[in-house]
């Protein structure tokens, strides 16, 4: 119980649905709080009064549910808020005055309503291959077999030479899962992710997707082969094969994954760059999408590892038989969280490059305060993501 | 000269195919004659809805009055699973959604039982579900999302689909498996998949090989959509208490509502049963799809065949489906499991889903205490039954 010396008060329903009670004799208008009649009085030149706030302690007041049955009925489950007892009664147990024109969903609170009516049917599910759904659950149906899936991966697959492993070659389509989850992020907007948050949370998450390319350059020289020289500490091996012995990384096998996990994890805690988990998440994923990849990018990390920091033009190697659409959602995130027009751009590769530095610059003047907070596109912590993507590989 | 009414100048092909049905019971040979040689003429898998009835069960009828069910149809099987392109994925894939896209028929079955499902593991860590389902694993990709999103940890979750051979066997199992474990991936759910294939028809013995994937640690859930009725009549009180070796916390199990099962020798009353559904069938098809629809030709041709394997032969053998009603399932599974019904959530959420949908849809009540669960029903007439099952 949250507020035990609490007054508990058990309204009736019909003062719980009553709305305006109070009404004014002049022009009819009503007011749910009395306190909000006798300000409009005023504007009539009726006498009116505000009742003062007593001067003892304000005693809290909780709500209880009318309904019996209601798991609210209980004092010890009883709303603190009368606002939201009311509109809990409404819900609940009120009947569902409010329709919703286009699909014909009933709600008992006039707010809820409104809310819904501003969203529904105006949201627009596009998928990769081209075709547009207005339902949501037809458009995640399609997606799950759609073969805009499976050529992407099948594609990278038949390009990279890493034909060992066929599963790790999957990893490759993490990659396009950035593009999928960027999609994927207009799409479900509500479960997953609100859009209306501060922008700041919607750069967070357009991190993931930049960051296959801040492997290789937003991560600084430092952090990268710190990183790297984690794998190395798990199979003490030269940086220059890394990328080669990737899929040969216990890190990345099925079995081994648990007691590596920790240790990658607390190896990227340890960095004390601003960019660290960043890297942690780009360089985890970099590497899943360098195996499976083409050989430029492969190519590139070995080369990273190598050189250090790495040349500007890398990232358009890097973006060379990449998904451009993943270029230009990326882009969108960089300019505002753009829902409607995000699934329709369509970027050249030299906007991409340019992303890119945009990208770096922001990078370097964010800072990552958030600690373990970095969010991939479906809300959840990078580190957790990453774990749960490697586990999938089990 | 009377009226002509026009609803019964519409029903022309059922009339004949019920006179014909009974013509044969009373083996009146000239009579079975006339009114083959009547339905051949007006008959065709092009036409309106009575002409596609009139075109499948013409093929029954002639089985059935000149007793070469068992060696034609097998023929016709063989030859038809040959060509058949609906058992490549890329077919079954395009049917299947469209089908999905234009009627509830099957996601109604899938709504409920992944409701059912979702709560039943509220908290649990690791899922195993066994998925005994005609519909190509089209019900899972709505499932990992709502694992996704709802908040959370994401458990791990495995899925065991059982194939037979008239769901594509292994070459679409190895097509499904890919999709799914790369949208499981996008989803961030951990996730495996495997697939038990029969060439045969199924039995208790594929129940036995999904016990061998099973972990100890798992919270284990079987879904059976379309999936029950694939097991011979005989054997499917002995495939239900198997179920309950795997020891499952919830059962779905998502049949259509018609009784192929206990009509005894009554020719007519099998021809009459089967009419009555597959026509309600063909009509549903034709008022949800386009004109012309490439998906829709092959699943009137799916119910042609279907229709050939009810009523080919008599008894209740061969290697065809028979459906049995509601009632029917409820009582050969309360041998092993007692009945559960679905939350308020879910019956909201399968009311949303109808209105997705051209109007004619309705979510139906039982009409007895005896059986559990809901039904889809198309112009009132219950189609599509649901329910869910607890040890």
């Amino acid at each position: 119980m949250q507020y035990p010396e609490a007054e508990v008060i058990a309204l009736s329903p019909r003062t719980l649905l009553a709305t305006n009670r109070f009404v004014c004799e002049i022009c009819g208008k009503g007011f749910q709080r009395d306190q909000n009649l006798q300000l409009h009085r005023r504007g009539h030149n009726l006498p009116w009064k505000l009742r003062q706030r007593t001067s003892k302690e304000p005693r809290k007041r909780v709500y209880v549910c009318p309904e019996r049955s209601c798991v609210h009925h209980h004092p010890s489950r009883a709303l603190g808020d009368l606002t939201g007892i009311k509109k809990h009664f409404c819900r609940k147990h009120g009947e569902k005055k409010w329709k919703c024109e286009r699909c014909a969903k009933r709600y008992a609170v006039q707010s809820d309503w409104k809310a819904h009516s501003k969203t529904c049917g105006t949201r627009e599910y596009r998928c990769d291959c081209g075709t547009i759904f207005s339902r949501r659950d037809s458009f995640i149906t399609h997606r799950a077999f759609c073969d805009a899936l499976a050529l992407e991966t099948a594609r990278v697959a038949a390009a990279s030479n890493m034909s060992s492993l066929t599963s790790i070659s999957d990893g490759s389509f993490y990659f396009t899962g950035g593009i999928m989850r960027s999609n994927m992020l207009q799409s479900f907007p509500n479960s997953i992710l609100k859009p209306s948050d501060d922008s700041e949370m919607v750069n967070e998450q357009a991190r993931p997707g930049l960051s296959l390319w801040m492997g290789s350059q937003g991560v600084p020289h430092q952090n990268l082969s710190e990183n790297l020289g984690i794998l190395n500490s798990h199979q003490s091996k030269s940086p220059s094969i890394i990328a080669y012995q990737l899929h040969g990384n216990p890190l990345f096998s099925y079995r081994n994954l648990d007691q590596n996990q920790s240790s990658w994890m607390d190896q990227s805690k340890l960095s004390s760059s601003t960019s660290s988990l960043p890297s942690l998440y780009s360089t985890q994923q970099h590497q899943e999408m360098v195996i499976g990849q083409d050989m430029s990018a492969t190519g590139l990390l070995q080369k990273a590892a190598q050189i250090g920091v790495t040349s500007a033009s890398c990232p358009s190697t890097l973006l060379t038989g990449m998904e451009m659409k993943c270029n230009s959602n990326d882009v969108q995130y960089l300019d505002k969280y753009d829902a409607g027009g995000f699934l329709h751009s369509s970027l050249a590769m030299e906007k991409a490059v340019d992303t890119f530095s945009l990208q770096q610059n922001y990078m370097a003047h964010k800072g990552d305060g958030r600690g373990g907070e970095t969010r991939d596109f479906l809300g959840v912590d990078a580190p957790s993501i990453c774990a749960s993507t490697l586990n999938g590989w089990i | 000269m009377e009226p002509k009414d026009p609803s019964e100048a519409e029903k022309w092909a059922t009339k004949l195919i019920q006179q014909c049905a009974r013509a044969i019971s009373e083996k009146d040979s000239s009579k079975i004659h006339h009114l083959l040689w009547m339905l051949n003429e007006l008959a065709s898998p092009y036409g309106d809805c009575d002409q596609k009835l009139a075109s499948s069960f013409l093929q029954a009828l002639f089985w059935r009055a000149t007793e070469s069910g068992e060696l034609r149809c097998n023929t016709q099987l063989v030859a038809a699973a040959a060509a058949d392109k609906f058992h490549s994925f890329e077919t079954a894939r395009k049917v299947m959604l469209k089908f999905q896209e234009v009627s509830p028929w099957t996601t109604f079955g899938h709504v409920a039982s992944n409701g059912a499902i979702m709560e039943a593991f509220e908290g649990e860590a690791k899922i195993h579900i066994v998925d005994i389902s005609n519909t190509y694993c089209t019900q899972w990709p709505t499932l990992l999302e709502a694992l996704a999103s709802r908040g959370g940890e994401r458990p791990h979750l495995r899925l065991t689909a059982v194939m037979t051979a008239s769901t594509g066997g292994k070459s679409v199992a190895s097509e499904i498996e890919k999709r799914m474990v790369k949208f499981a991936r996008l989803m961030g759910v951990p996730f495996e998949f495997h697939a038990v294939t029969t060439a045969s028809s199924l039995a208790a013995a594929q129940l036995r090989e999904v016990e061998l994937v099973l972990h100890g640690d798992e919270a284990v859930a079987v879904n059976c959509v379309g999936g029950l009725r694939k097991v011979s009549v005989e054997e499917r009180d002995a495939f239900v208490r198997t179920l309950r070796a795997l020891r499952p916390r919830v059962v779905t199990v998502v049949e259509e509502e018609a009784d192929f099962t206990t009509t005894g020798g009554d020719l007519v009353e099998c021809f009459e049963r089967c009419l009555r559904f597959h026509e309600v069938f063909l009509r549903m098809l034709e008022e949800s799809f386009a004109a012309t629809s490439k998906e829709r030709f092959l699943l009137e041709r799916e119910c042609a065949r279907s229709i050939h394997g009810v009523l080919a032969r008599g008894g209740n053998g061969g290697d065809c489906e028979r459906r049995e009603k509601a009632s029917q399932w409820c009582r050969r599974m309360t041998q092993a499991f007692s009945p559960a019904s679905f939350s308020g959530e879910v019956v909201g959420d399968l009311e949303a889903l109808l209105r997705r949908y051209r109007t004619g849809w309705s979510l139906m009540a039982t009409r007895s205490s005896e059986v559990s669960g809901l039904y889809l029903a198309w112009k009132e007439e219950p189609v599509v039954w649901v329910s869910t099952w607890k040890p």
